[in-house]
């Protein structure tokens, strides 16, 4: 393309000077001037500039914290003012809208409304029950505190539509409570019933629950005699492979010194024998 | 009252920590920003932040002013970019998730923008970081610094070190690239 372009060898860092609108009048006007003659020049600098727009929609994430300190002033601060780079920078540096932004613009009010509503909401579902009186505080919750039947009978009489309901609502928890404890007697007896066929054998064993409980303490405390021998054992190898490594070392560095004192012995002989010979040397006319 | 940053840096460098703590408010966004263009992972560009105002806090007593403190700490923000890149021994690499999201680009639209909006958007601005990706290193810098942080030529090739020609030319290549890239992209989205 530069090669049909008769503007010359530094028509592309011009074009791209002129793109970023970083030069100075002089040679601003000169391309001006070209451009009007030049359709090579004018497409490019057309499709450059649509590569620059594209390029405005490449955001980075937006990072939780970048550096550890007082994000939540940096977030304040930036709300208000601009940085001196951001002032130049394009759209895509500001700040984006994180996904959790929602629930820190609702209104201090609506969240303690909520929070409330949640509450009454969890409380009525747990059967929240709390009393006050010459007891003191009672609280009580769960499905399994019996409806006295002359409660229920005065909640009928009231004849209201919401109590009736309730009441209605309580008949029907008392049926169900009623058939849990049936169950739940039921499977009381089955166990007793097991419990009585399976006496005979424990008491054949000679198996009280003392007895078991004496045996099973003197086989804690014949596993805690086992272990205490082990680790004296264990105790006693380490210090015999502590001792044997000891000596050897030893040994060694015994070896190396004497290898050392040898070397040095020999090196010393090689120095006095030089200087014996150098003095000879010097002595003669 | 508004200091400068030359200002905040003297502070600083007096032992006053509210300055030095207000500089880095003030820059640790484009500074994320420059590392996650230049390298494209999050987190690593997260490291890469800290550890700019960590060395930039160390060698506070050392700097002199004869740069402005934002090239000061452009230079050792892509110093250490490019040790990034050397360690790792590869080019950067962006991975954006292959599911979009659209509940979490709901929270990034902006009040009057369409999802089908959205989407292209989201969609435009990987294709954007897989182009980047493509280009050496030295034009990826180059395209970063003028196109996301409005540096003057003459303050880039004071950055990395080269002709003010070489700069020009490293854009004019890299945006010839990305144009021929994006253009592949939006034909295949056709």
């Amino acid at each position: 393309m530069t090669d049909m372009c008769s503007y010359g060898f530094s028509r592309d860092e011009t074009l791209i000077a002129y793109l970023y609108d970083d030069i100075d009048p002089q040679a601003r006007s000169a391309f001006d001037g070209h451009l009007a003659t030049c359709a090579l020049c004018r497409d490019e600098l057309t499709s450059l500039q649509g590569v620059r727009q594209q390029l405005a929609r490449w955001a980075p994430p937006s990072p939780s914290v970048v550096v550890n300190s007082q994000q939540s002033a940096a977030d304040r601060r930036r709300a208000t003012d601009s940085t001196p780079s951001e002032s130049h920078v394009s759209t895509v540096d500001r700040e984006r809208p994180t996904s959790n932004r929602w629930w820190r613009e609702i209104p201090a009010w609506a969240q303690v409304a909520a929070a409330l509503l949640f509450l009454g909401v969890s409380a009525r579902i747990a059967n929240l029950d709390v009393r006050y009186d010459q007891n003191g505080l009672a609280v009580r919750t769960g499905w399994s505190t019996p409806v006295p039947a002359s409660a229920a009978g005065a909640a009928t009489r009231a004849g209201t539509t919401g109590v009736t309901s309730n009441a209605a609502s309580r008949e029907e928890l008392a049926a169900l409570e009623r058939q849990l404890r049936a169950e739940l007697r039921g499977a009381q007896t089955a166990a007793r019933t097991a419990v009585a066929a399976d006496a005979p054998a424990r008491s054949a064993s000679g198996g009280s629950d003392a007895d078991v409980l004496r045996r099973v303490r003197a086989l804690l405390d014949e596993t805690e005699k086992r272990q205490q021998r082990e680790l004296a054992l264990r105790i006693g190898e380490v210090l015999r492979d502590v001792n044997a490594q000891r000596q050897a070392d030893l040994v060694r560095i015994d070896r190396t010194l004497g290898v050392v004192e040898n070397n040095l012995g020999v090196e010393v002989l090689k120095q006095r024998q030089s200087l014996n010979y150098l003095m000879r040397v010097n002595q003669r006319p | 009252m508004t200091w400068t940053d030359e200002e905040l840096v003297a502070k600083s460098i007096r032992g006053d920590a509210d300055s030095f703590n207000e500089l880095v408010l003030r820059w640790e966004r484009p500074i994320y920003a420059l590392a996650y263009r230049t390298i494209g992972r999050e987190e690593d560009a997260r490291d890469v932040c800290q550890e700019t105002f960590l060395r930039a806090f160390r060698a506070l007593p050392g700097f002199r002013g004869q740069a402005k403190f934002s090239s000061w700490l452009y230079r050792i923000a892509l110093n250490l970019c490019r040790d990034w890149v050397r360690r790792e021994r590869r080019t950067p690499v962006v991975q954006p998730p292959e599911d979009v999201d659209v509940m979490e680009l709901a929270a990034a639209a902006e009040p009057s923008e369409s999802i089908e909006d959205l989407v292209a958007r989201h969609d435009l601005s990987r294709a954007v970081e897989r182009a980047m990706t493509l280009l050496p290193e030295e034009q990826r810098t180059a395209i970063v610094l003028k196109e996301y942080h409005g540096l003057t030529f003459q303050e880039i090739a004071d950055l990395v070190g080269c002709p003010l020609s070489t700069v020009k030319t490293r854009l004019y290549q890299g945006l010839a690239v990305l144009r021929r890239e994006l253009a592949k992209n939006t034909k295949a989205t056709l």
